[in-house]
């Protein structure tokens, strides 16, 4: 509680030191793990989480714990589950299995990539994804996203494009009526804790919107410059995202990993 | 574990090759509510809504506790939602489905977290003695739509209910039955409402308010966005589904904020009438301990 994040106004700059468009230092490996499908780590700052994604395989009873889209038989169910870590945050504090802000976490993750994914290929089978947070400090939605986004990629599932998300908030509280209030992207704890905020994944670099989720109180006309802020973020992180792909598609092709196929449409000599 | 039946092929391709042409099975328009019924019980803090086939019933109850150790000057304030084999047979006793558990979280986003209710009026006794409040959610009957229904239900219930009022006297703390003092109100800051929006097509071009259960099961993806008459946004939740142009949902949004005062007007409505139904001959005034300062 005792943040001040009132000196903003003061040099334009965060309490990190940041702009307002400004994103944190973003860090992103793929095919961490040698023996799942695909994988994932993503740094977002000191947000840390970690992806593995397992199928498509046949169908078995899932756990009680993942959330999952019952889309009946003729499309793959995404299964996601999403365990945060003891030592994630700075309390360390025991969540029970049946948490039902986890819950939410995980069908909305489901959900989101559950309609971006191409599941009518794998009919009869589930693609599992399980997410682990290893340090919490914000924008923890958004980093569970994106992570699943580039596990999924190195998985080879079909998808319509990136799945990426990013938090944007505005410096004014809901009570204060003033106009001067800018938005911010990509929020720290600090922040989240003070600032109103919302959670949006867009689909690549469009402005269509798979998820947008605030939980905060803040007035309507504000809106519109958080979603606007948000949505260029995303395209930020998209590029980001992208760039990974290749950094790690290109030493795969150099180191002789895989051949580089005749067909490939991506130029990686560059 | 049971599911909702699926709506056929046949059915499904109806509906939205209708919705795609201007037109609702029940022949509402896109952004129509069904006929919507709040009734409150003969209890202070029981609300009854009707919303078309879809029916909720939220009980109010308080007794006083002690606090939670580490919010001392906080009372306690619950929201339990229950959703019985009765409503559908989609439901089960002691199994939450994801329904419940969105519906459960959702209530509490929007009424617990924005601060509807003062919790810190509730507190009698520095960590000793609180208020808990609790509200007990019933859905009775399961068409469509239970998240704007409970919600106006838990508003209604909450601002209907009176607690016993209570007086401290150095250590001494009483608690006056209704014919002793009569009870009073709690302290309610603002009161939000939940507006569920549906989307249809491929892009999700098509918008609509107040989807029946039908209508429901076949959405590509929603929107709920909860806020109160002064255009304070509690909490947007698109969960997933089909992306949507961010253009239609800032117009969600405005379209939410016309909704969530017709809802508020019709509140207040209901609460003045329900009020002067109780004030048989004016004698509430009197027997208030409260007076105009």
């Amino acid at each position: 509680m005792p943040l001040d994040t009132s000196t903003y106004d003061l040099a334009l700059l965060r309490v990190d030191g940041r702009r307002w468009n400004e994103l944190r230092r973003l860090d992103g490996q793929i095919r961490t793990q040698a023996a799942a499908d695909g994988s994932s780590y993503l740094e977002m700052g000191n947000t840390k989480v970690m992806c593995v994604v397992s199928g498509p395989s046949e169908d078995k009873r899932r756990g009680q714990t993942s959330a999952s889209t019952a889309t009946g038989s003729n499309a793959a169910d995404v299964a996601v589950s999403v365990v945060v870590a003891g030592f994630s945050s700075v309390d360390r504090k025991k969540r029970g299995r049946g948490d039902k802000r986890i819950q939410e976490l995980q069908t909305t993750i489901s959900k989101a990539l559950a309609s971006n994914l191409h599941t009518h290929l794998y009919p009869r089978s589930t693609i599992s994804i399980s997410l682990n947070v290893l340090s919490q400090d914000g924008s923890l939605l958004a980093a569970l996203i994106n992570a699943s986004t580039l596990a999924l990629i190195d998985a080879g599932i079909p998808m319509t494009d990136y799945l990426v998300a990013c938090t944007a908030g505005s410096t004014s509280s809901y009570a204060a009526n003033d106009d001067r209030a800018d938005p911010l992207v990509d929020l720290n704890n600090q922040e989240e804790q003070e600032l109103p905020f919302l959670t949006m994944a867009t689909l690549g670099a469009t402005d269509k919107v798979a998820v947008l989720v605030c939980e905060s109180r803040v007035q309507v006309s504000r809106l519109e410059g958080m979603m606007a802020a948000a949505a260029d973020a995303c395209k930020g992180v998209r590029d980001f995202l992208d760039q990974v792909i290749r950094e790690k598609g290109h030493k795969m092709v150099t180191e002789g990993t895989i051949e580089k196929g005749a067909s490939m449409a991506i130029e990686i000599d560059a | 574990m049971p599911r909702e039946a699926e709506p056929s092929l046949n059915e499904r391709a109806f509906v939205v090759q209708a919705l795609q042409e201007g037109l609702r099975l029940d022949g509402r328009a896109f952004d129509q509510f069904r006929g919507l019924d709040l009734k409150f019980g003969d209890h202070y803090g029981v609300a009854d809504v009707t919303l078309g086939k879809t029916r909720v019933l939220a009980n109010v109850s308080a007794e006083v506790t002690a606090p939670y150790i580490d919010r001392p000057f906080d009372g306690i304030f619950t929201i339990t939602t229950e959703l019985s084999p009765m409503a559908s047979p989609a439901f089960e006793v002691n199994r939450p489905t994801e329904t419940e558990v969105l519906l459960s979280r959702l209530l509490e986003k929007t009424v617990r977290r924005s601060n509807a209710l003062d919790t810190e009026s509730l507190c009698l006794i520095a960590g000793q003695k609180c208020w808990s409040i609790r509200v007990d959610l019933h859905v009775l009957s399961h068409d469509g739509n239970l998240i704007d229904g409970s919600c106006l239900a838990v508003v209604a219930a909450l601002r209907h209910f009176r607690r016993p009022d209570t007086s401290i006297e150095g250590e001494t703390l009483t608690v006056y039955t209704p014919a002793e003092r009569e009870p009073v109100p709690l302290s309610w800051l603002h009161s939000p409402f939940c507006i569920t929006f549906s989307f249809y097509g491929e892009e999700g071009e098509i918008m609509l308010l107040d989807a029946t259960l039908l209508e429901e099961q076949l959405r590509v993806s929603s929107c709920i966005i909860s806020l109160n008459k002064h255009g304070e946004i509690c909490q947007i939740a698109k969960l997933g589904g089909t992306p949507v142009e961010a253009v239609s949902l800032i117009q969600c949004a405005s379209a939410a904020l016309t909704k969530g005062k017709e809802l508020s007007t019709l509140l207040d409505q209901k609460l003045a009438e329900d009020s002067k139904r109780r004030d048989k001959g004016g004698l509430l005034a009197e027997l208030s301990a409260e007076n105009e300062r």
